[in-house]
Parts: structure tokens; sequence; C-alpha cells
């Protein structure tokens, strides 16, 4: 029956993720933003945890976990700092096409270098409908322009479109930016002049996985990110008088914080129920991989629609000390603004949710049923 | 973490979805087209009850074996995955018709509060006979005054002590069934300057003297059922149908006993909501697709959205159930519930009428009466402000003056 307690394993490596954020994340949360890295100490600790190799296979030291502990994980992370987590987290989602289309050979290949070697990053952006990045492949050479990666330089490069991906890993030219949120992943344009591929994955249907993926981890960050805005200007709206109480206590922001709590909760029960359709999926075939698809999708555009009601209101809260970077709200309005850019944006996971509403017909199902 | 519905709720389902069409949906249209409820000698409910609905969720005498049984604690076992239950088939019933499924013959709102406060021979008089009814029967529940709607603290209707009897004079609003019930459950105070400590619950029994002026509403939806409004002039009460009897109220749990039982219902009005908001959307998918209209991005756009909030709507449902069914504090997560679904629904309907467009306008089209009958999902069991500020009261300890 439906049930939302998440057991010992999952709550344990929520609580242990919790706390790496409150010892290495969330005190160095502007060190980390200026100096556009994070501390070696930091660094140790995340690989010493195992956080990285979460959901790779054993053969490659992973943990095996699935999307539900990975999600649980990001959002620990990105309620100290998404930019934290996404520098942190090296291979990061480029995890995705790489275990769908390439399996374990690939991984091998591709993948453990930048597992092993510290420094290394790995990024993966989107190329096919809606992308701002322009590639162009001719057999095993590939040119092309990516304006925005969230990282200041990029080792391994995985160009993913709906059919396929390629996998460069030599001339990436980046060239650094200022970045608008992230900044402690950095931020880079990328140049590729006649680079190599070094592999060309086909299916489009291992394709469609590997975005699902990809969409759950940033729905994660998204998730963390607004709920640490939602918490923090509630703490902050119960100390700050005005007109003689709390401001919270004025109902036009009691209100306001209420529906705050309501859009973090609503972000995050379809996060996770997209999450437990993708393990399903993989698993014990209680759901599909369109549906788990779909339900990524769907995940993804609720986030960045709530995440732009919370964190905006999360600054507003504050008034003028919001905007001032004293404060970390504005920090998670740029942040959330920047995530749901990735992966061709919300339009894009807007039409990808949307795409089974065109095709099947009957009622709408809102939940999957146990089968007769 | 277990997010598929099991395979007995989906029977449960399967069992409602069997009489939905046929049955739920043709006789909600009906009473909305007459413009009246559902009479109840109507055919229809003399079905449900042969069926084995119609019955209190009470469970008789095994309650008190059970406390026999336990005589360390004393304290019942909730029936596990209840309230889970509960909610899917609530969902699913106002997916067919939302009025029809309140019109369901049954001690209604009234049973919680009796079967949670009651004395044993109070829930054996009042309850018993919705144990195996043989016809269509009803309880109400009358909180609802004409002067305090979401301000229950501020109920008028006055409650005098005289011998073995107490007087009931005042007057209630919009309460269910209230004409044809077997009895009423009707909260009024023993002392308005007490607030919440003056609030006493009575059973007041069809037929009882000073108990009349039935005025049966007209509403802009949810026609099937009745909502009725009545007064009480100097109507006696023996004592007997002091809900819980003196003692009860010497512990001041008075208030908190109706309380209680909102409390308990938020998730699963929040589910109504769905239900309706996932017919209209059906509804208006089939429309767009009958119509051309999935081609367009915008059509496609807002149909996804309404989708996506109304599981989301679901989930905070099914969680704050989950947390009921396991005897975990919900408050926060019932009352979000109920104040995220009924707005999600509402717009799920309107999106419905706009892509009718000028169809919607005719006033006979599926949509057109979901629009009508959703409203009142924002306003029964609690506003979407007072839910709001119940969350407050949880989340920044919004001070109750």
């Amino acid at each position: 029956m439906i049930d939302f307690d998440l057991g010992d394993e999952l709550e344990l490596l929520r609580s242990t993720a919790q706390q790496f954020a409150a010892d290495h994340l969330r005190p160095a949360l502007r060190d980390h933003e200026s100096a556009r890295q994070i501390s070696q100490p930091a660094h140790a600790a995340f690989a010493e945890i195992g956080f990285a190799a979460l959901e790779c296979p054993e053969s490659l030291g992973g943990s095996a976990l699935g999307s539900l502990a990975r999600c649980l994980m990001m959002e620990e992370l990105a309620a100290a700092d998404p930019g934290a987590a996404l520098a942190l987290d090296r291979l990061g989602a480029a995890l995705y096409p790489i275990a769908e289309m390439g399996g374990d050979e690939a991984l091998e290949r591709f993948a453990r270098p930048v597992l092993d070697t510290p420094d290394t990053r790995a990024a993966l952006v989107w190329c096919g409908e809606g992308a701002r990045a322009q590639t162009l492949r001719s057999g095993d050479r590939i040119s092309g322009f990516v304006p925005w990666v969230p990282s200041d330089r990029v080792d391994l490069l995985l160009l993913l479109d709906e059919r396929g991906c390629s996998i460069v890993h030599e001339n990436i030219r980046c060239e650094s930016l200022r970045g608008g949120g992230l900044r402690a992943a950095g931020a880079a344009e990328l140049h590729l002049d006649d680079a190599p591929v070094a592999a060309h994955l086909e299916g489009e249907a291992a394709a469609g996985r590997a975005l699902a993926r990809a969409r759950l981890y940033v729905t994660a960050l998204l998730v963390g990110v607004m709920r640490e805005s939602a918490e923090f200007s509630r703490q902050y709206a119960l100390d700050r008088v005005a007109f003689g109480r709390p401001i919270a206590h004025h109902q036009g922001l009691a209100f306001l914080i209420a529906d705050m709590a309501t859009a973090v909760d609503a972000a995050r029960v379809l996060l996770w129920e997209a999450a437990v359709r993708r393990d399903d999926a993989q698993a014990n075939g209680l759901a599909t991989h369109e549906q788990a698809a779909e339900a990524a999708a769907t995940a993804f555009a609720e986030a960045a629609e709530q995440s732009l009601f919370v964190t905006p209101n999360g600054v507003q809260i504050l008034g003028g000390h919001g905007f001032m970077q004293d404060y970390p709200v504005e920090k998670m309005m740029r942040e959330a603004r920047s995530l749901s850019l990735l992966l061709g944006g919300v339009d894009l996971a807007r039409e990808h949710a949307a795409r089974d509403l065109v095709v099947h017909e009957g009622p709408v199902a809102l939940t999957l049923e146990a089968p007769p | 973490m277990n997010l598929v519905i099991d395979g007995p709720t989906r029977e449960r389902l399967d069992s409602v979805r069997a009489i939905g069409e046929s049955q739920i949906r043709p006789v909600g249209i009906e009473a909305d087209r007459l413009g009246r409820p559902v009479p109840p000698d109507h055919p229809f409910f003399e079905m449900l009850v042969k069926v084995g609905l119609g019955r209190t969720r009470w469970d008789g005498k095994a309650e008190a074996d059970r406390a026999a049984a336990s005589s360390s604690s004393g304290a019942s076992t909730p029936k596990l995955g209840a309230s889970r239950g509960q909610l899917a088939v609530a969902e699913e019933t106002s997916y067919w018709d939302r009025g029809v499924a309140v019109a369901f013959p049954g001690p209604g709102l009234g049973d919680p509060p009796i079967s949670s406060m009651g004395t044993p021979d109070q829930k054996e008089r009042f309850l018993g006979r919705f144990l195996n009814p043989d016809r269509p029967m009803w309880g109400s529940f009358a909180m609802t005054e004409p002067g305090a709607g979401s301000d229950v603290a501020g109920i008028q209707t006055t409650a005098h002590k005289d011998g073995d009897s107490w007087i009931l004079h005042g007057a209630k609003s919009f309460a269910a069934h209230a004409s044809r019930a077997e009895w009423i459950v009707v909260w009024a105070t023993v002392d308005r300057s007490l607030g919440r400590d003056g609030h006493r619950a009575f059973v007041v029994e069809r037929g009882t003297p000073g108990l009349g002026d039935f005025v049966v509403e007209r509403k802009m939806g949810l026609k099937a059922y009745e909502s009725t409004s009545f007064t009480l002039s100097d109507c006696r009460v023996p004592s007997a149908n002091l809900l819980g009897g003196e003692d009860y109220y010497a512990r001041k749990a008075g208030f908190k006993g109706a309380m209680k039982s909102f409390n308990a219902t938020r998730p699963l009005v929040a589910a109504m909501a769905v239900g309706i908001g996932r017919a209209a959307l059906d509804s208006a998918v089939v429309f767009a697709r009958e119509n051309d209209l999935l081609g367009q991005v915008r059509v496609r756009d807002r149909l996804e959205r309404t989708r996506r909030r109304l599981r989301a709507a679901r989930l905070l449902c099914w969680r704050a159930a989950w947390l009921a069914d396991y005897g975990r504090p919900n408050i926060l997560e019932a009352s979000m519930s109920k104040a995220f679904a009924p707005s999600v629904a509402f717009e799920a309907a309107s999106l419905g009428m706009e892509l009718l467009g000028e169809v919607g306008g005719r006033g006979d089209h599926l949509i057109e009466k979901l629009f009508r009958d959703v409203k009142a999902m924002d306003i029964v069991e609690g506003t979407g402000q007072i839910q709001r500020v119940v969350m407050a009261r949880q989340l920044v300890r919004l001070p109750r003056d």
C-alpha cells in the first residue's frame, strides 16, 4: 500500500548527507562561491563517504543504490549549497548516458578516470530539441559551442540528444564566465573545434532513460535549494519584529509562509514519486521506463515552477536584507533559476511530461495501481 | 517507499467504477438538472444499502471485546491502512459525482464524533442501527450557524440544563441530510463567555419537539445532497443524549472533540477535490482530442500542469492519510493537502471550461457542472484560509488571538 517510509538504510544516507552539508558546506557558503571551488577537506570527506559512486555498479567501487537514494542525498547537499554539490560530485549526471547507453565497458573507459582523478570534472549538455548549445558532428569529429556549463573545466563532455550521445574528452576549450548562479561549481562556455568524438552511443530509449535520470538529479537540487529558502525565511520571519510582533505573525506573511511550505512539499512528493518509478522500472517492472521518464519530466517542471515561487519570496520576506549578500536567500534565488535552465529547461520538460497525454486515450492516470 | 495502490484497494476502486459511470454520475446529473437533492426513496439508495453501503465505521461489539481483551491500556488499535483505503474510495466516488457521494446513506459526519466521544450506550443507540441497516438511513452533523462558519468557537445556539434534560435554542445552517436524518449531532454552548470550553454536543433525534423549520438550501452545485438549515426552539433533549456524558466535558475535551473529527477528514475532503479535478481533466482531454486541440503547445502545457498539480495534490493527501494510519501527528500535512487540492481542482475545471469555449456556456456539459461543484471544496471542512491559519500555527506559532 502507499507508504512514504524511507526505511533505515535511506534514513541513514539522508542523515549522513545532512551532517556532511552541515560540517563542510554550510559554513563555507560564500567562500566556496567566491573561490569557485570547494575546499580540499570537503572533497576528501565526500570521497571518503562514497557519495560520488552512490549509483555506480560495485565493479566501479560504487554502492549500486537507486534514484531515490541519489535524490535524497542531492536534496540534502543542495539545501546547503547546490553549486558545491555539483562541484563535489565531479562525475554527476554525466554518469547516466554512459551507464544507460554504454554499459560497464564504457563506464570503465569514461567514468572511472573522472572518479579516480581528483579535480577532473564531467559535464552533461543537452543538445536535442530546444537546446541553446550548437554542435555539428561529422563522422568522428565534432564542432560547436555551449553557452554555459556550471564548471570551470571539463575533462569529459557528454552531448546528449533524443537519439544518442557523443562523448568528447579532448580539445574541449573552456572560457571562464562569471556565472549567474552555482558559482561554487564554476562557469564556462565551451568551444569544440573539430574535436575527436571518443565514442558515439546510439539508442532512443536509452537516451530517454538517461535524460530522465539527469532530470531527477537536477530536480533534487531544486527541491533542496527551495526548501532551504523557505526554511531560512521562515526562521527570519520569526525573529524579525515589525509593528510590534514577529513579521511571521502578520497574516500576509503567515499565509505566504504556509504556501511556500506547501510548494516545497508538492515538488518533493513528485520527485519522490518519479524516483520510485525509476527504481521500480529498473528493479521490479512495477513501472515502465516510459512512465518513469514522464514522471521525471513532471517532477522537473513542478520543481522549476515551485522554486520560482518559493525562492523569490524567500528574498521578499527578508526585504532589503534579502537583496544583500549578507544573507543567503539571494543566492538561492539565482541558483534555483540557473538549475532549471539545464537539460533543455522547463519548456522541454513540460513537453515531455505531456507526451503521453497526447498519445494515450482513456482516463488520465495519476498514480499506478497494482495489476489485477 | 511504495507509491503503488495495492491490489485490495484497487479492487475497491473497481467496485466504485462499476457503478460510477452507470449510476453515480447519471444520478448526480439528474439532481443537478432537476435542481433538488436526490430524494430519500430513490432506488439508487436502496441499491447501495443492498450491497452493504450506508454503514457506520464503528465496529460495534468488536470494540467492546477488544477493550475487554486489552485490559492494561484499553487503547483501541487503529485499523492499519484504514485512512488510505478510505481516501482512495472517496476520491474515486467524487470522480463520478461528489454530490451523490455525500448523499450516500449512512451516519455521515455524525459518525466520527459519536464513535470517538460517545458512551458505549450512545454508540449502541445511535450507531447500532447503522451496523447492518435494512433501509437507507442518514445521520447529520450541525456545527455551522448563520453567524458562525469558520469561527466555530463563536456558535450562539444555547443549551440549558433543566432537570434530567437539556433545552436547546438556536439556528443551524448547511447541515447535510438534516431533514431526512435519524438524528443530528448538534453543537451548542452552555455559556458563550467560556468560548470553546462551553461547547457541548447533543444527539437530537428526529421528531423531537422544537426541532423544525427545515429549509433545504438552493446551491450553485453539489445539488444531489441536501444542505439544510433548521431551528431549535426550546428543544428538549434527554441528558442521555449529551454526547460523551457530563464527565467528558469536565475533562475540557469539548471543542477538541469537534476539531479532532475535522482534522481526520481534511485529507479526505482534499482527496474528493482531486476526484472532481480528475473528472474535469479527463473530460477536458477527451474534448481536446475530439476537437484537435492537442496539437497546440499552449493547450498541452496547461493540461500537463493540471495533471501534475492534481498528482501532487493526491500525493499530499496520501501522505497525510499515511501519517494518520500510523497514529503520527498530521496537522500540518492534513491542512496542507486541504489548502492545496481544492484550488488545483478548480483550475482543472476552469481550464476544462476554457477548452470548451462557448460550448461551456451552454450549461449542459459535465465540465460546466464540475466547475460549479468544485468551488465548495475550498469552503467545506475549513476554508483554504483557515487551513493556512492552521499551518501557520504549526510553522510559525501564529497566535490564536
